[in-house]
């Protein structure tokens, strides 16, 4: 078949193909200690951290969810979103809102529930708005947002209007933040999951060239929305976590346009489309901005715009895929040729 | 509802949408022509809106004056922008430029937030109304509709009949075959990034008149801008004038039948509407004069797949 080298040279491009030419000796020892030490840590934070420290920790969490979670639709799909608050809104609103009105139901439910109402909201929408391509897909996100914030204001009987809803104040920080790590850990697994899948590589094909993959038997549409539905799922349980941690939301902070700017600026600085960059910009950043915070927080903002600025201009596939690409020529450059052709026979057993 | 009520309403809107035209005129403009939609045009209106204030706070300048006065500081530094950022990110993909444009409104808004305060400003220089043919017209938001209205006619006749306009509007159509012809295709764009960037500032200074602007009034014109532009067809300067009278009097009209909230998500579905149905936007570009006659590949491309 002529069409045969088409697909393996997209999956050469693809991050987890790069990720196969990592070599055993590369790799950590003792990576497995490691982690299961780092989950003991994240798992028991609660029982030996401070409130301050759950309080970072929940937001580092929540940004780490959020990113990952721009990041299928955004990152691997190609199509940017300048507007995914409008889930995240979503959530806190339904989480709030159905915590008031049936104060019996177990917490886990209202949670759960802002999830599902935005899962049900991004199959439609996702049907009508993925149809647009590139800046009208994000500028309609952007739209959306808005316009989901003045219904939010406007509909003064259910969501309480510029008032907000109130919700009694929240006493266990402990119970948050697990479901935020919960969270987190299932958008990251969920992202392990895509990357290299065959759902994972047709929207990688989606994003490098849409015509191509449709004309090679991508179901491009089919691909898309569910790549829409399963970012924005996310969204809206930490959405719902966040008003019921706050115990406080309004239309101005639920719909904040900077919670959309940050999973930007830190999905892209890691490198979009990459399972790990999210998460290693997300942390970096959260670190970053608590530190500007105290310092300047009227720079805050602006040190965000430069910062997405300046990765378009010089790092257009973010940070993760510049090092390995840094990694990777230093390598070829330190190790003769002899002993590259032992490290070559290694390809592709490495997959996690 | 009184029939002279709703003609008042309908004025009111065509006489705003006048100004959104203009502001939208930019931004179509430097699409038309580098493919590239600039999401910090809203923050160049604002800024121009903030010289005419500054002008006017420190020396009464007749909004008029400060409006070439705006137009030459939001151009000079559309010039900075293009020379630093754009030029940089053109040759990549569309989202590339977006992105980075994207950077430099967040930049450029909370830099303006912390130099200017949030607080609401205007310029009540032209105050009192007009009484014409039974309606009332605010004095202001004439004089602006007029003096927009000329700007825009000037920008058009601009791009028809000079040389550097006819070289813009060559480079529109086929940047490539421009570039044969002779034309050195890099100062066009630099010229129409920095005329775009102008027009957005001049637009700010006319809006200022009758409009309270704090600098987070960007992203709310960036929206109208946009929908005007998909309205009246990407690229078709004539287009963006039939939208933003459109836009203007939608507007109005929700306003007056609902609440000034609900008229500000107007535009919103007005956008959604027309890229659904008629994604090539209600004038499509015939090839009249405009910085475009292209045909919007954009849109087109998002027309098939609808």
């Amino acid at each position: 078949m002529s069409l045969a080298p088409a697909p393996a040279r997209l999956g050469a491009d693809t991050p987890s193909a790069r990720k196969e030419e990592r070599t055993p000796q590369r790799r950590w020892p003792h990576r497995y200690i490691i982690l299961t030490l780092l989950a003991a840590v994240l798992t028991l934070l609660p029982l030996i951290g401070s409130n301050y420290l759950l309080r970072y920790a929940i937001l580092i969490l929540q940004y780490v969810g959020l990113a990952l979670s721009w990041n299928i639709i955004s990152g691997y799909a190609g199509y940017v979103s300048f507007g995914h608050v409008a889930f995240f809104g979503l959530g806190a609103y339904t989480g709030a809102i159905v915590m008031r009105d049936l104060p019996g139901l177990p917490w886990p439910i209202a949670i759960g529930a802002g999830g599902l109402l935005c899962a049900a909201v991004a199959w439609p929408l996702g049907r009508i708005l993925l149809s647009l391509r590139g800046p009208y897909f994000a500028i309609a996100m952007l739209g959306l947002a808005q316009v989901l914030r003045v219904i939010a204001s406007a509909w003064q009987s259910f969501t309480g209007g510029g008032q907000g809803v109130s919700l009694p104040p929240q006493q266990n920080l402990s119970q948050v933040y697990w479901s935020m790590l919960f969270v987190a850990v299932a958008v990251l697994a969920l992202t392990i999951k895509i990357d290299g899948s065959r759902f994972g590589l047709q929207l990688v094909a989606i994003r490098e060239d849409e015509p191509a993959a449709e004309v090679l038997g991508v179901d491009t549409v089919r691909a898309k929305v569910h790549a829409f539905i399963l970012s924005s799922i996310a969204p809206g349980v930490i959405g719902a976590l966040y008003a019921w941690s706050i115990s406080y939301i309004d239309p101005a902070s639920a719909f904040r346009g900077h919670i959309t700017i940050t999973m930007i600026t830190m999905t892209i600085l890691g490198g979009a489309g990459t399972v790990w960059g999210p998460v290693i910009g997300a942390v970096t950043l959260s670190v970053v901005s608590e530190e500007l915070w105290a310092r300047s927080p009227e720079f805050y903002l602006a040190t965000f715009g430069g910062i997405i600025m300046l990765i378009a201009m010089f790092l257009p596939r973010g940070v993760l895929p510049y090092l390995r690409h840094l990694a990777r020529r230093h390598r070829r450059r330190a190790a003769p040729t002899g002993k590259r052709e032992v490290v070559a026979p290694e390809k592709g057993t490495a997959r996690a | 509802m009184e029939p002279l009520v709703l003609l008042q309403v309908i004025v009111g809107g065509l006489l705003l949408g006048g100004l959104y035209a203009l502001a939208a005129a930019g931004l179509n403009l430097i699409f038309g022509v580098m493919r590239v939609i600039n999401i910090a045009h809203g923050e160049f209106l604002m800024l121009g809106a903030y010289v005419a204030f500054y002008c006017w706070r420190a020396t009464k300048l007749d909004p008029l004056i400060a409006v070439p006065v705006a137009m030459l500081v939001t151009g000079l530094l559309g010039l900075l922008v293009m020379r630093v950022v754009v030029r940089r990110v053109m040759r990549g993909t569309e989202l590339t430029s977006l992105l980075a444009t994207y950077g430099l409104s967040i930049l450029l808004l909370n830099v303006s937030l912390y130099a200017f305060e949030g607080v609401f400003r205007s310029v009540p220089a032209w105050t009192g109304s007009i009484g014409f043919a039974g309606l009332t017209i605010s004095r202001a938001r004439g004089i602006a509709f007029v003096a927009a209205i000329i700007l825009s006619l000037t920008v058009w006749l601009f791009l028809r009949y000079t040389t550097l306009g006819k070289a813009i509007r060559a480079t529109a159509q086929h940047a490539d075959v421009a570039m044969a012809c002779g034309i050195d295709i890099q100062r066009v764009y630099l010229y129409t990034f920095a005329l775009g960037a102008a027009l957005a500032g001049a637009a700010g200074a006319l809006l200022i008149t009758f409009l309270s602007v704090n600098p987070s009034i960007g992203s709310t014109f960036i929206l109208r801008a946009f929908a005007i532009c998909v309205i009246g067809g990407l690229g078709s300067f004539p287009g963006a004038l039939a939208g933003g009278l459109i836009l203007g009097v939608a507007e109005s009209l929700t306003a007056l039948w609902t609440n000034t909230q609900i008229a500000e998500a107007v535009s919103y579905f007005l956008l959604i509407v027309v890229l659904l149905v008629r994604p090539q936007g209600l004038l499509s570009s015939t090839g009249v004069a405009g910085g475009a006659a292209t045909s919007p590949a954009g849109t087109a491309d998002a027309g098939e797949r609808g």
